[in-house]
């Protein structure tokens, strides 16, 4: 195929990827300020780092998805050429995304050759297919996977084995694997070990990003840390202690980043009561007084977007009950929700929190209508008034309710769906990952505006995957893991590595996920 | 395009609060110069014929039916919906009417509107809160309104000729204006205010928008996607009452392709069809716009099937040009 694969002494000693302070700039945010890594043939290089240190942006540079600010991405010493995924393909760089990537209704030998399909003149060489697959099955170890099969049929494990087969076909020789075990029971994670040191014995080196630390001695050569889009630590060994590996994934300690901690009034707002909708949150009860900001802390998947769309009514719970003010709210009716008096910052503002292309003026007085109602017609003078009052008292840049939310930076933009429920005059705000996407600086803002809120008497719950953010800013702190509330820490005493170790599961034998959820 | 700019100097000079972003009011001034250029060769044309009051008059009511749909209609795609049984629901509608055409004009009125209003709440409860997609679940009351229509009317166009106040929707005058280009200006105002001035407009719009934003923002989804559909119906009730006023007749084979019409006098307005942009201003001028070009090749004696392909490249250029747009 290349001069590489010509050459098999050279390929040996030169790294299949090098990659060299690298630096990625979004718009108001550095996703990736210089990386260095490299992956040897035959070598796992087990990812690690805290969510939003900038694992997804370094995949999508070196499969060539994203075009990185400045840096390099050398596969087999030869640069990748930027912005097109099929170049990388070429390359032999294989990706398997977190979300399989399979189409369902399609049988096992089409999705391996989906895109690439051998041909007999103008027709798919359905019998060269069927017999490739086969192939490829049975160097994974697999040829119990029927080709003919359908892709939704097969567990989770055997859909994995699929994609990787699907890599091996287009002749990878650098495998992305993004949280591959994150779907998969312990048996299946076993049987995925097997294909991957199957596939490292035959040279090809693979990339492992995982949450599971207890992964990385089992499976890894090197270990790579991310932490705030730089490398903290690369190539350690893989034995590198679990408690070292935590320490640099927390990283530099975060300074003066976080107001003094709001303090607790005694009257309780929010109650909730053994709330529970299987499979992601398990019963589930706390309380939530005036005045205090109570951090959700777990890692992703442990069930706290889910717990929140449960109080909020945006889900039906299967069983209990949401109190605001000791009155019960009606299950799975976000209007009933805000009328009692809460308030919701989803995770994905873009997607679900604002409508990008309205004004501002429009984007904060959706929730609060009512108000403007005179006669049928709204009162538009009083709505955009009301609107630039709540905008400028959050401090928003611009803050002219004649701009289009789509213009605004992320910052900014959340500050907006905080003046919504403002305006509403809110008692309980439910923030999910409240500076997600958001620059230092934005952060420093929002943390201000949270505690404010927290000072005039709002109950505030916030959940994050940053747990310097938790430590910094909440009165008390929750820990969930696969659907459970695990602990509870109070917020003043409370450390980074203490809410990871009870996020993460607990070091016994088989350290992978008990039970499959 | 090279109309916009001269169009929208001047409306933009009149109002100077207006908000910078829209497309939708761009495009919206973009109509306004595709109306002027129509108006300007027909009069070079067809001097003496096109740009005469008379004439202006009745490419007004000759809109009115399809106008009056046109607004519904653009309620239904601003939630991102279609409607694709408007045209057999005016027939079904303009049946039903015509069942009670002994009881007297009033009971016509009530017939039809009552038609129009179950239909469309079939159609409602079918993509509201049955989940079917508007496309399907609209297809099916295509066929399911005229095969009523049929049904109910024994296949027979019924007269109306004794109704001289539903004919006088369809025929009349009020101070030298014809009853039915009155009654669809005075519906475009109603669905301006509504959609532009109203909680409810803003909350259809932001339905059509972000549905997952609406609802977290306590809109009642499905209660915003249920209303459009009955609007849609009781504005092919209205328009059922205007064409029988018209026809004086109650037919069930009326309204044929009046959906294609209505939606593409609704795109080319400016309405998105993905939803959450929505002009009722863009839709009137879209409606006037198919009218005078109906009208102005007519009298040029121009032939049916040049009149369709006309209509089709207006549909295709104006879709175009929203894509360019974007």
């Amino acid at each position: 195929m290349s001069a590489a694969a010509t050459a098999p002494a050279a390929q040996a000693t030169r790294p299949v990827l090098e990659v060299r302070g690298l630096v990625k700039h979004y718009p108001g945010a550095k996703a990736l300020d210089g990386v260095d890594f490299d992956v040897r043939p035959g070598e796992v290089h087990c990812l690690i780092g805290p969510n939003g240190a900038g694992k997804s942006t370094l995949i999508k540079c070196v499969s060539g998805i994203v075009e990185p600010t400045a840096g390099e991405v050398l596969v087999s010493g030869e640069p990748l050429p930027v912005g097109e995924p099929s170049a990388s393909l070429d390359r032999g760089v294989a990706t398997i995304y977190q979300e399989l990537d399979l189409v369902e209704d399609l049988r096992v030998y089409e999705s391996i050759f989906l895109g690439h399909e051998p041909r007999r003149g103008l027709l798919l060489d359905r019998a060269r297919m069927r017999e490739e697959a086969r192939k490829l099955l049975e160097r994974l170890d697999h040829p119990n996977i029927p080709v003919d099969a359908k892709v939704g049929t097969l567990r989770p494990a055997a859909q994995q084995v699929v994609s990787i087969a699907r890599a091996l076909s287009h002749d990878a020789r650098l495998l992305i694997m993004d949280e591959p075990s994150a779907i998969l029971d312990a048996g299946e994670v076993d049987t995925l070990f097997d294909v991957v040191r199957r596939l490292t014995a035959e040279g090809v080196g693979v990339i492992y990003i995982s949450h599971r630390l207890d992964e990385v001695p089992r499976i890894g050569d090197r270990v790579t840390v991310l932490s705030d889009g730089r490398t903290v630590a690369s190539g350690l060994p893989a034995d590198t202690p679990r408690d070292t590996l935590v320490e640099k994934m927390v990283g530099r300690r975060v300074e003066q980043l976080f107001p003094e901690r709001p303090v607790p009034r005694d009257e309780v707002v929010l109650e909730v009561e053994g709330l529970c909708r299987a499979p992601d949150v398990k019963p589930i009860s706390f309380q939530v007084r005036a005045g205090e900001v109570l951090g959700i802390g777990g890692l992703v998947g442990a069930g706290r977007t889910e717990l929140l769309r449960l109080i909020y009514g945006l889900d039906k719970p299967d069983a209990g009950e949401v109190r605001v003010d000791g009155r019960r709210l009606q299950p799975g009716r976000p209007g009933a929700s805000i009328a009692a008096g809460l308030g919701f910052a989803p995770e994905d503002r873009k997607s679900q929190g604002l409508l990008l292309d309205w004004n501002l003026t429009r984007n904060v007085s959706l929730a609060d209508l009512g108000r403007y109602t005179r006669h049928v017609l709204l009162d538009r003078a009083a709505e955009r008034r009301d609107a630039a009052e709540q905008l400028r008292e959050l401090r928003t840049v611009p803050d002219d309710p004649d701009r289009i939310v789509r213009e605004l930076s992320g910052g900014n933009q959340q500050k907006v769906v905080l003046a919504r429920w403002l305006l509403r005059e809110c008692r309980v705000l439910l923030l999910d990952e409240p500076t997600r996407g958001v620059d230092v600086g934005a952060k420093t803002e929002i943390y201000r505006v949270i505690t404010d809120l927290a000072k005039a008497g709002l109950a505030v719950v916030v959940v994050s995957s940053e747990m310097s953010e938790l430590v910094g800013l909440c009165s008390r702190i929750l820990v969930m893991r696969e659907g459970e509330l695990v602990a509870e820490v109070d917020g003043a005493s409370a450390t980074e590595l203490e809410l990871l170790r009870h996020a993460v599961a607990p070091t016994d034998s088989d350290p992978v996920l008990e039970e499959n959820a | 395009m090279s109309t916009a700019p001269e169009a929208a100097a001047p409306q933009r000079s009149s109002s100077s609060r207006l908000p910078k972003n829209t497309r939708g009011a761009i495009q919206e001034y973009a109509l306004v110069g595709v109306v002027a250029v129509i108006l300007i060769a027909g009069a070079i044309i067809e001097p003496g014929s096109f740009l005469t009051s008379d004439n202006m008059l009745n490419v007004l009511r000759q809109a009115s039916v399809v106008g009056v749909i046109a607004i519904g209609m653009t309620f239904v795609i601003a939630t991102g919906g279609i409607d694709l049984s408007v045209g057999s629901m005016v027939a079904a509608a303009s049946v039903v009417g015509g069942q009670f055409a002994d009881s007297g004009s009033a009971m016509f009125v009530l017939g039809a509107l009552g038609m129009g209003i179950l239909l469309g709440s079939v159609n409602a409860g079918a993509i509201a809160y049955g989940k079917v997609v508007p496309f399907i679940a609209t297809l099916a009351m295509f066929t399911m309104a005229r095969g009523l229509a049929l049904w109910i009317s024994d296949k027979q166009p019924k007269s109306i000729f004794d109704l001289e106040f539903v004919r006088w929707f369809g025929n009349g005058e009020v101070i030298g204006i014809p009853s039915a280009a009155v009654v669809f200006v005075a519906v475009t105002i109603i669905g301006w205010l509504l959609l532009n001035r109203t909680r409810y407009g803003r909350y259809v719009v932001a339905v059509g928008g972000n549905r997952e934003a609406a609802r977290i923002a306590g809109i009642n989804v499905p209660r915003i996607v249920f209303s459009v559909y009955v609007l849609a119906g009781l504005c092919v009730g209205i328009a059922a009452v205007l064409l029988s006023g018209r026809l004086s007749s109650a037919s069930p084979i009326v309204g044929n392709l009046y959906e294609l019409d209505a939606i593409a006098a609704v795109v080319i307005g400016g309405t998105s069809l993905a939803g959450g942009r929505a002009t009722i201003v863009g839709t009137f001028l879209g409606v006037i716009t198919f009218a005078l070009i109906f009208n102005l090749l007519t009298l040029m004696d121009l032939a049916v099937e040049i009149q369709q392909v006309t209509k089709g490249l207006i549909i295709l250029a104006a879709v175009l040009i929203q894509r360019r747009e974007r």
